[in-house]
Formats: C-alpha cells, sequence, structure tokens
C-alpha cells in the first residue's frame, strides 16, 4: 500500500541511516526511556543503568531490524514473522507502546536532517513505521 | 494540575523565545493536514488541499495554523495553570468545533517535530521530554470540558 513515491522517500532516508544503525538506534532509545519512562520496564537489562556500549549494541539490532524491513517493504509479514513471533509470545509489549517509539524515530530523523526532512519524508516514515508496528503486533490474539 | 520543574520551563521557554511563531505554526497545521490526511475533514472550506505542497502554500492553512500557535504561546505563559487558561478554547472545540480530542494530540506530537528539525542537535531527549509533556498537558486541557 505503499506509493511509489513514499517508497522512495523510505530508502532516500534510510541511505542515510545505513551504517550507523547503532548510534541512531541508541539515541531512539535513549530518548525513548527519557520521554517516556513507563516504556522502561520492557527492558530492565537496558534502561536500569543505561550503558552506553549496551544501548549500542541493542539499539544496532533494533535498527537492522527497521533495515530489513525498509529492504521488504513489500512483503512486511513474511520478513517480520520471526519477530512477530517474537513480540506476541515473549516480548509482549502493549500495542500502545509502538506510536511512542514512532514518534521518537521522528524526532531523531527530523534533529538529524532538520530542514531536509521534508513533509514527504515524514509523512512515508510515519506510514511505513506504523506498518511495521501492525505487523509485529498482529499475532497477539 | 501537572507541574513543571524549573528546568523544564527553561527548556521550553527558551526554545519558544527563538521560534518564528507565525511560520511554525502554518507549518505545524500543514504538515498535521499531509501527514494524517484525514484531518482535513475539519478544513472543508480551505480551498485547495490536494498535495503537500498545496496544502503548506495554502494561505488560510498558514492563518489557522498562527492562530493556532499563538494560542500555545498563552499555554507556555499560563503553564500552572492550563485547565483553566484552555477552559473556553476547551467548550469551543467540542460544542462548536467538533474536533476529537486524538487530534489535540497528533498536532503536539507534529509540533516536537517541526522544533527538532528547527533545533537539530540542541532539541535533547530531555528537552524533547519537556516538550512533549507540554503537548501532551495542552491537549489534556483541550479535552477537559467536553461532555
Amino acid at each position: 500500500m505503499l506509493s511509489a513515491q513514499e517508497r522512495a522517500q523510505i530508502t532516500q532516508v534510510w541511505d542515510l541511516i545505513a551504517g550507523h544503525e547503532a548510534q541512531f538506534g541508541a539515541e531512539l532509545l535513549l530518548r525513548l526511556f527519557t520521554v517516556y519512562p513507563s516504556t522502561k520496564g520492557y527492558f530492565p537489562h537496558l534502561s536500569a543503568c543505561q550503558d552506553a556500549a549496551q544501548l549500542l549494541s541493542h539499539g544496532q539490532r533494533m535498527l537492522a531490524a527497521v533495515g530489513a524491513a525498509v529492504q521488504h517493504m513489500d512483503n512486511l509479514r513474511a520478513a517480520l514473522s520471526p519477530l512477530a513471533d517474537l513480540h506476541a509470545l515473549v516480548l509482549r509489549v502493549d500495542p500502545a507502546n509502538f506510536p511512542l517509539l514512532i514518534q521518537c524515530f521522528q524526532v531523531v530523523l527530523a534533529s538529524h536532517l532538520q530542514d531536509e526532512f521534508t513533509v514527504e519524508m515524514q509523512a512515508a516514515w510515519d506510514k511505513f513505521l506504523t506498518g511495521v508496528a501492525v505487523v509485529l503486533t498482529e499475532k497477539y490474539r | 494540575m501537572v507541574h513543571f520543574t524549573a528546568e523544564e520551563k527553561v527548556a521550553i521557554t527558551s526554545l519558544w523565545s527563538k521560534m518564528n511563531v507565525e511560520e511554525a505554526g502554518g507549518e505545524a497545521l500543514g504538515r498535521l493536514l499531509v501527514v494524517y490526511p484525514w484531518t482535513q475533514r475539519f478544513f472543508d472550506n480551505f480551498g485547495n488541499l490536494s498535495s503537500p505542497s498545496a496544502i503548506l502554500g495554502n494561505p488560510k492553512v498558514k492563518a489557522h495554523g498562527k492562530k493556532v500557535l499563538t494560542s500555545f504561546g498563552d499555554a507556555i505563559k499560563n503553564m500552572d495553570n492550563l485547565k483553566t487558561t484552555f477552559a473556553k478554547l476547551s467548550e469551543l472545540h467540542c460544542d462548536k468545533l467538533h474536533v476529537d480530542p486524538e487530534n489535540f494530540r497528533l498536532l503536539g506530537n507534529v509540533m516536537v517535530i517541526i522544533l527538532a528539525t528547527h533545533f537539530g542537535k540542541e532539541f535533547t531527549p530531555e528537552v524533547q521530554a519537556a516538550w512533549q509533556k507540554l503537548v501532551s498537558a495542552v491537549a489534556i486541557a483541550l479535552g477537559h470540558k467536553y461532555h
């Protein structure tokens, strides 16, 4: 359901993140924990000491998954199936938290790209990440 | 009542003082209408909303955005008293405008993203937290008189 322009916006922005997944991911998690402290409960190993190395490591993992989603924009369900299982059976993150993560993701993009973070990019990424969240929570029940 | 710490107030007022409220207002409303197109339902009489550039260049969008953000300035002057400050506006949005309060949350989040584009690295996690707290409190105040 992504248009050709939306796909272009998504890959254009991803090209700027690729190679820096750890750094972006760590900042994403730091913003999430600072702005929405209730989310820390889902990351007990991370959020207690907020050790930089651990944030980078986990941030890298999360952004790598986003990268996989970008590669498979047309078939998110298949590409993210193992992660969907993980979230449904093990992590069980309440779906209400995904919009919080998405807001922080947008702020990370906006603060790095500044004037270059166009409304088209914002719209495409909001739609894309919301689609990812839907897939990740689809098997919950 | 929501309580803002001294640090939060500084994070908010220092950025606000550097903002071009008129431009930012138009941008905030414009981005809302583009990113969440269903919000256009309240603006059928605004003319051309057919594309992102049409929306962001639309004079009615700019004017209304300026109005909304100027009102937000009142929030910043009355951070300790938001529910009273926005009581009349809350009634208006419920009784006359019939705006779903979810829209206040969406607009608040868009404003935070715009601040991030303007201020870059200066928009630290702590500064973001202060602003998210403010936009959330304003959204609640605007929804407070709904019945």
